[in-house]
């Protein structure tokens, strides 16, 4: 019977599999010169300043089609293949060169001639003026673009765009001096204080590429100028490598090369990428040859990989880490010693082989190590359970006792959608703590909730996180948006540190104009930060990819999205 | 009289909706999270913060807000005008995602359930021929073993051996080679758009497509309705009118007949039930095989907070419910007047 129907059934199968590919003439999902990527899901708009921003996979699909102003240098393959960037040696992308006056806090900015849309328009200052001016107007669901503007301290780009003052809001959202065209390749920005975060900022593409002005002005309404709707919903116009072919959100998406790319044409001519919810078909039709890439696996599964024939996987220490927050304005956590015994009580290594099948180290800063500027903790903490024991019997819960009283304050938040990655890091800070007699329990939440308790309300007091990282390559850029206070100017403090011996630094190294100095009162920061535990760092963790053992020239970038225009055979 | 009947309960599905669609806008706001916050990212300024809220309209009292949903602020383009807002995720019509979306998991279900009633009604009928039968006792086993595992376990099981092992299968990747260029929807059927352009090759490159997915709901959906089938047709088959039409000598094809027709009533009602079950609950066969139907639309809203695709997809799923309903009451009427009298 059971073989019956198994015969049954795979007949019914290769038969219509038969006839699909006879009429079809096709039997792979790829053919040899397309490349496809299976991925958790695909961009759902192409907005910079649209509402899904923050999601990797928009982004991911934003930087194939927008172009920089600047990036860096490749300085070569790491020991798996992926191409790192060389921070020191900024390349022009866009501009073909850029000059700055540090009297005048003045950048001139010198256009590439000859760089030609997917529409076929020439690219020239007016494009740069329009993305300028749309990201001033922040007409968009977010102001994301007008924000690294912000940061970097253009003229101009102020808080007052957010007047309630209408009249004040509308005098601020229109270009003044702080932008000038002075010809059709040449473009002058004013700051107003020194800051090295603009150019910094440049090479962030998600926020800083440039729109095809003319082409996006084609489908501006009066309602919506700046064309929000069409770079959500329909196309993304701008100077990059590819070109959008297709796009069905929640399904795929697909690119062809743009054919007038001034860098040359791509290799891949065709790039499709297709989003498969379940993580272990992306491994297995990988596995099959049907794709050449996939990405969002978890760490054992990438591992799983390792041995396959015809696959392989690469993977960078790039930005991304785990951390414990620890909530200053949630007790017991305002007690520094009690941060510390805990931070001698994390199982690291325990956590880099559980959590990331040894694809992981410990972190022994708090911006990522691959970063200029990057300190290293003079002794780190390490797994001690008897300075452990010490150090929370000078917190004054000798043993633990005590503790019982703030029961709900050690509730381990973590996302919930990523317990398969975060489950078995959770269980192993759970157990080592228990040890200690720290109350510990796990709190998995909604991705959704958790975003909102971190950013907004702020009051998440036990939290493990693993998605946040710097995208600006810059340590002024880390301490400003995770550790600075809010009244001196923090944004993402979502621990509720406040140490005005770190803000005072911070005063100084914002506007510091000697590199020197700069990276000095910035090592501080990072060495009060973690003597403070201001957060936990656990481990930076790889990011990863699996290939088709014939794709090469993966090329590491700092919003983690692979360049498909680097991908060869 | 029928016309009256249909009247009265098409009314009563509008009453229904409604009452939905507020119970509905009310109770997802009372999450326990401000989907504000998925929005801004890291750039939580209170500025951006501010800005971000306001785009949602969630600056405005709730009360403002339950207005505009339904189009009665005095600026229009509400839901009494058929507009079901714009999605907070994609910033796309909720309508036309949900337009794209439904037709996937309508064809899948409809695939399905047409199948599986291809092979439940004869089974349940053999089972019910002979009880206690060899035939019988194994189609019960079938409907333990079939129930007892999830279908998403399932559908993985399917992968792993057809496409995986023996390579049988196209990989799970949707309806389509992802890298063929299909044409623009008509109705958005594919399988009825490729018919209706001529595309033979199309038609049965989805076939191929939804075989796996079309095993793994046929698979566990046919184990309940056999067992309904075949119960129906035993109780039915010991009744007093069978046992007069067999001592009339009928023969047994005409008896059986007879008898399958008075178990035909509450079989059709738990396959009505069970196709409004699974426009929602196919979401894991759906995600296993990539499909992209409604039920993944609806799970991607309700982790995003996305309010008006929520709504949407509770307010779609509910009128399509309750049309099958109302189909299955007129099917009733129809084959008991009394029901309809009454």
């Amino acid at each position: 019977m059971a073989s019956h129907s198994r015969r049954a059934a795979r007949t019914l199968l290769i038969g219509l599999g038969s006839l699909s590919c006879l009429v079809a003439g096709a039997t792979g999902a790829a053919r040899a010169a397309d490349l496809l990527l299976l991925a958790e899901d695909v961009p759902s708009g192409l907005d910079p300043d649209g509402p899904s921003i923050a999601l990797p996979t928009t982004q991911e699909g934003m930087v194939q089609m927008l172009e920089p102003l600047i990036d860096y240098e490749p300085k070569g393959p790491n020991d798996s293949g992926f191409v790192l960037p060389d921070f020191s040696k900024p390349r022009g992308r866009l501009l073909e060169a850029w000059d700055y006056d540090p009297k005048a806090l003045t950048w001139t900015l010198h256009l590439r001639k000859g760089v030609k849309s997917c529409a076929g328009n020439e690219f020239t200052a007016d494009d740069l003026i329009y993305t300028y001016g749309r990201a001033l107007s922040t007409s968009g669901a977010v102001p994301n673009a007008w924000f690294l503007l912000n940061m970097g301290s253009i003229k101009g780009f102020t808080n007052d765009v957010f007047s309630t003052d209408k009249a004040v809001a509308d005098a601020a959202k229109k270009l003044g001096d702080g932008i000038k065209k002075i010809d059709d390749y040449t473009v002058v920005v004013q700051q107003t204080e020194v800051n090295p975060l603009y150019f910094v900022n440049m090479a962030v593409t998600i926020s800083q590429g440039v729109f095809d002005a003319k082409e996006m002005q084609k489908h501006a309404t009066a309602a919506d100028p700046w064309s929000h709707d069409y770079a959500n919903n329909v196309n993304l116009p701008s100077f990059g490598a590819y070109c959008l072919e297709r796009w069905v959100k929640d399904s795929q998406i697909s690119y062809r090369a743009n054919p007038n790319y001034y860098r040359g044409k791509a290799f891949y001519d065709h790039v499709v990428v297709k989003k498969v919810p379940e993580a272990a078909n992306r491994l297995v039709t990988l596995r099959t040859g049907q794709a050449q890439m996939v990405q969002g696996l978890n760490a054992h599964q990438y591992d799983s990989l390792k041995d396959a024939k015809g696959v392989k996987v690469e993977g960078v220490l790039g930005n991304e880490g785990l951390f414990v927050v620890m909530n200053f304005k949630t007790k017991p956590f305002d007690n520094i010693k009690l941060r510390q015994a805990i931070a001698y009580a994390i199982p690291y290594e325990r956590i880099v082989q559980v959590g990331y099948s040894g694809q992981a180290k410990q972190w022994e800063g708090v911006i990522p190590s691959s970063y200029p500027g990057f300190v290293k903790q003079a002794q780190p903490y390490s797994t001690d359970l008897a300075k452990a024991k010490a150090l929370l019997a000078e917190a004054g819960f000798p043993d633990g006792k005590g503790l019982d009283a703030y029961k709900d304050a050690f509730k381990l938040s973590y996302v919930s959608e990523k317990e398969a990655t975060l489950g078995p890091v959770v269980n192993a800070i759970s157990t080592a703590l228990r040890a200690l007699n720290i109350p510990v329990t796990l709190d998995p939440i909604p991705q959704t909730q958790y975003g909102d308790r971190q950013i907004v309300k702020k009051d998440l007091g036990f939290a493990v996180n693993d998605q946040e990282k710097p995208i600006g390559v810059d340590a002024g850029y880390a301490m400003k948006l995770f550790f600075v206070s809010k009244e001196a100017g923090g944004i993402n403090n979502m621990m509720n540190y406040a140490n005005p011996e770190l803000d005072a630094l911070w005063v100084k190294a914002k506007i510091e104009g000697d590199p020197a100095a700069r990276n000095k009162e910035l090592a501080d920061m990072q060495n009060i930060l973690m003597r403070d535990v201001a957060w936990l760092p656990v481990v930076e963790f790889k990011t990863q990819f699996g290939l088709s053992d014939k794709v090469n020239g993966l090329t590491w970038v700092t919003d983690n999205s692979p360049r498909f225009y680097d991908l060869k055979n | 009289m029928l016309l009256r009947y249909i009247g009265r309960r098409v009314a009563v599905s509008i009453v229904q909706l409604l009452g939905l669609v507020v119970v509905v806008f009310f109770l997802i706001r009372l999450m326990p999270a401000d989907p504000v916050a998925r929005l801004v990212g890291l750039n939580a300024s209170k500025e951006a913060y501010a800005q971000a809220s306001h785009s949602l309209g969630l600056d405005q009292p709730l009360l403002t807000q339950f207005l505009q949903y339904f189009g009665l602020d005095g600026r229009g383009g509400g839901l009494l005008e058929g507009h079901l807002g714009v999605s907070w995720v994609t910033n796309g019509s909720v309508l036309t995602e949900i337009g794209q979306t439904l037709p996937v998991t309508i064809q899948l279900l409809t695939l399905s359930f047409i199948i599986t009633l291809l092979i439940a009604v004869p089974v349940g009928i053999a089972g019910a021929s002979r009880p206690g039968g060899a035939f019988d006792r194994g189609v019960f086993v079938y409907g333990l073993f079939g129930g007892s595992q999830p279908e998403f376990w399932w559908g993985l099981m399917f992968i792993f051996v057809f496409f995986f092992k023996l390579g049988i299968a196209p990989a799970p990747l949707g309806l389509v080679n992802p890298m063929d260029m299909p044409s623009e929807p008509i109705t958005g059927f594919i399988l009825l758009d490729s018919l209706l352009r001529g595309e033979f090759d199309v038609f049965l490159d989805v076939l191929w497509h939804l075989a796996l997915p079309t095993l793994t709901l046929v698979f566990i959906l046919s184990g309940p309705i056999i067992k309904m089938v075949r119960q129906n047709m035993v109780r039915a088959l010991g009744s007093d009118f069978v046992l007069y039409a067999r001592a009339a000598g009928l023969r047994e094809s005409t008896v059986t007949r007879y008898a399958f027709r008075i178990a035909l009533a509450p079989a059709l009602t738990l396959v009505g039930i069970l196709y409004g079950v699974m426009l929602g609950g196919a979401v894991l066969v759906e995600t296993v095989f990539s499909l992209g139907g409604i039920g993944q639309y609806a799970v991607r809203a309700v982790l995003a907070f996305d309010y008006p695709a929520i709504q949407g997809v509770v307010l779609v799923i509910t009128s399509i419910s309750l049309g099958i309903y109302l189909v299955l009451d007129l099917v009733y009427a129809v084959i008991d007047p009394r029901v309809a009298r009454s």
